[in-house]
Formats: structure tokens, sequence, C-alpha cells
């Protein structure tokens, strides 16, 4: 995370041990990115304010068993966020937010240029810039993959393509995002 | 092209797939099972996984509507600290306080369009005036910000935007007592958020109701000013 103070691990870890300090702390850094994709997601404020809070108790409650070994912290929140929306939005039998418009809401972010993004070690900027490049159908197929969950063989029914052409599509368009990751991995990680 | 080449090709979809956690049925035991075997394969699924991660974070802050955290906290158990909006009001009473004892002379001085999007425009020391009227702001039954007009020798205007469909370049208007629309400023909202100040026009007396549009004419939201 971008402001200082205690890392996510150590929040996390006060929570796993009833810190309510810790837990405000971590709210506070978190909300506006739990409750930014849940509304991503929906384009719904009540359904994403609901996900958004039913998120943070859950990694209040399960603050004990987050293992670092499986990844990042955040990467665990969003999980839990994105996992919530996908079932809200399933029981409501609702409309979620178009890939297209959900890879534009992101897009809009794009203040920086890449260059930058890279230097400040900024994943999201250059994920952002990496989704902005791609050919629609491919930012297509990554959304309704890596955000809505979506399996090869769905994407190919909802958007009436060959199975072998969304596959394509999926892992194309992710290994466009993987260079663009790994580009600002390599600069964190350079001496 | 080796065997064990070969044998990594018949998994290439399949650890894209794999990495977004979409990847179902014996192909997911079977690619599992590869790649427990193959370290090239394991690396690019763990670099694969890294990118579907950072998609998830590609999507937007956006705050929580009004009350969340508290509501929040109440769920949790964990007893409220201020919150940051509670913070942030009480520091913009104190400093229109401050800044009324300045007294007059000093000019508006307001920020137009300088801060970044989404934030609230810095105000420099300046008289605020008296408060004329204010308003919440509506847009279909749900209010969405509120609006301050200020009397004094430089009449003008203070909006906040929360929640609102608001995002980019946004026009603010107002409308007279006798009818006439007077362009007031554009700025800039992010994601539905923004509070900014402006110069006005006419009196604040004159002033029937202030809005918001898009630049395509769009209403966002209104007030009626009493």
């Amino acid at each position: 995370m971008a402001d200082s103070g205690p890392t996510d691990e150590a929040l996390l870890a006060g929570m796993a041990l009833g810190d309510q300090a810790a837990a405000v702390a971590f709210v506070r850094r978190y909300q506006r990115r739990v409750f930014g994709l849940a509304y991503s997601m929906t384009s719904d404020s009540s359904v994403a304010e609901e996900v958004a809070q039913e998120a943070l108790i859950r990694v209040w409650r399960h603050a004990p068993v987050f293992d670092a070994r499986r990844g990042s912290v955040t990467s665990w929140v969003l999980t839990i966020t994105r996992n919530l929306t996908i079932d809200a939005l399933r029981m409501r039998r609702a409309v979620p937010t178009d890939p297209a418009d959900f890879a534009a809401s992101a897009m809009m972010s794009l203040e920086h240029n890449p260059e930058d993004a890279v230097r400040r070690g900024d994943v999201r900027l250059m994920v952002r810039t990496a989704l902005s490049g791609l050919p629609p159908e491919q930012r297509r197929a990554v959304v309704l993959a890596a955000v809505y969950g979506r399996t090869a063989m769905e994407i190919s029914e909802e958007e009436g393509i060959p199975l072998g052409t969304a596959k394509t599509r999926i892992r194309s368009g992710l290994i466009r995002l993987r260079a663009a990751v790994e580009q600002v991995r390599a600069v964190e990680e350079a001496p | 092209m080796s065997d064990t080449t070969q044998h990594c090709a018949q998994f290439t979809d399949d650890l894209a797939e794999l990495a977004l956690g979409i990847l179902t049925g014996h192909r997911r035991g079977a690619t599992l099972a590869h790649v427990e075997s193959c370290p090239r394969c394991a690396e690019e699924l763990e670099q694969l996984a890294r990118a579907s991660d950072a998609a998830l974070q590609s999507a937007p802050d956006i705050e929580p509507p009004m009350g969340f955290e508290v509501r929040l906290f109440e769920a949790m158990g964990v007893r409220q600290p201020p919150t940051r909006r509670h913070v942030a009001t009480r520091w913009i009473l104190a400093a229109a306080a401050a800044v009324t004892a300045l007294g007059v002379g000093l000019g508006v001085g307001l920020s137009q369009g300088s801060s970044p999007p989404g934030q609230t425009t810095v105000l420099r020391p300046s008289p605020l005036g008296t408060l004329v009227s204010s308003s919440d702001l509506w847009k279909g039954g749900k209010r969405v910000g509120s609006v301050f007009a200020y009397g004094g020798p430089t009449p003008w205007i203070f909006m906040t935007l929360s929640d609102s469909a608001a995002h980019g370049k946004i026009i603010c208007e107002v409308v007279t007592k006798s009818g006439a629309t007077r362009w007031v400023g554009d700025f800039t909202a992010k994601s539905g958020y923004g509070s900014w100040g402006a110069p006005l026009p006419v009196a604040p007396q004159d002033i029937r109701s202030a809005k918001v549009v898009s630049v395509s004419g769009t209403l966002i939201a209104s007030a009626t000013l009493t």
C-alpha cells in the first residue's frame, strides 16, 4: 500500500489478536478499494456497500488464518470481495457491470504515464495501462475471467465464439498483463 | 522441439485458466500434476497468477457511502473512533471560522479546477462571508451532495458531491429567481466524488437553484436554495 504506517501483514496480525486499533487502521486503508471493486462489478451502491461490509467483516474474523505464503494481503482481501460480489449478483439475479464498462472505469483512473508507474512500482497503474492497450475482445475476455470468474466455456457461450478462441483471448490477454506486472517486479527487485 | 517442450505445450492454455482459478474437471487435475513436476511451468503459473491478482486491483478506489464506517464498526463490534469525514468536517468548520475571523478585503481567491480530481479544492485564506443559503443536492430522490452560498464582498458558492454519477469534467450552474441560468464554473469529479468552491456571478440572495450537469448537458444533481 502506498500510505505509510504498519504493513498490511502487521495490521492483519494485530486483528488476529483482536486489536481494535489495527482493525480501524485496516478498514480505513482498504474500504475504498473493497467498495471500489464491488461497485465496479455491480454498478449498484447498495449492493456494493453490503458486499464491502461483509468482506471486511470476514477479513476481521478470518485474520488468524491468513497465510502470507499463499499471496499478498491485497490479493486475499480483493478475492474475498470478488467472490462475495459474484455471490450477491447470483442471489439477486442482478445484471453485472458490462466487462467493457468495468475496464473503462479502471482505465479512467489512468492519470500518469507508464514510465512513472514502473519507476514508482505502481502495479495497479501498470495493469490499467496494459488493460487499456489490449484489443477490446481480449480485454473483455480477461475481465470476464479474472474479475467475474467466468470459465472459458462460459465466455465462449456468452460471447458466441468458439471455445478455442475464448481460450486464446484469455491467455493472450493475461500474458500481456503478466508482462506489465513483471516489469514492475523487476524494478522492485533491482539492487 | 524436445519431448519436454511438447509436453508443456499441451498445457499452454490451461496454465492461464488455472492461474485465473477458472479451470475445472480433469484438465485442472492434469495441469496441477504437470506443474508439480515441471519447474518452468510452475514459474509461469506463479507469474500468471500474479497477473490475475493484479487484474482485480485495476478497479478504482471509490469512497463508500456516508456512514459506512459507522455501520461496519458496529457490525464488527469495534469501538468507533471519529470518522475521517467527521474529522474533515470539523477541520473545514474550524478553518472557515478562522478564515472568517480574518476580516474582509482579501478577495475570494479560490483555486478553480487546480486540485486533483475528486479531492477537496483548497481554499486560500479569504473572507468566507455570511452563509446566505444552503441545501442538499439531489438526483432521482437520492441525496448526492450539498451546496452552500455565501454573501459578502465577493459572493461565492461551495459544493460537495458524493456517491453521484459525476466523473471527469462537470459544470456547475445556478438559476436566478428571474429564471436565468448562469454558468459558475467547470470542475473535475472522480468516481462520483468532488468538492469545490468558486465565485458567484450573481448575488446569493438571487439564486433559486443550483445544478451540476455533465459536459453534454445531462443533469447530475440539483438543489433548491432557500
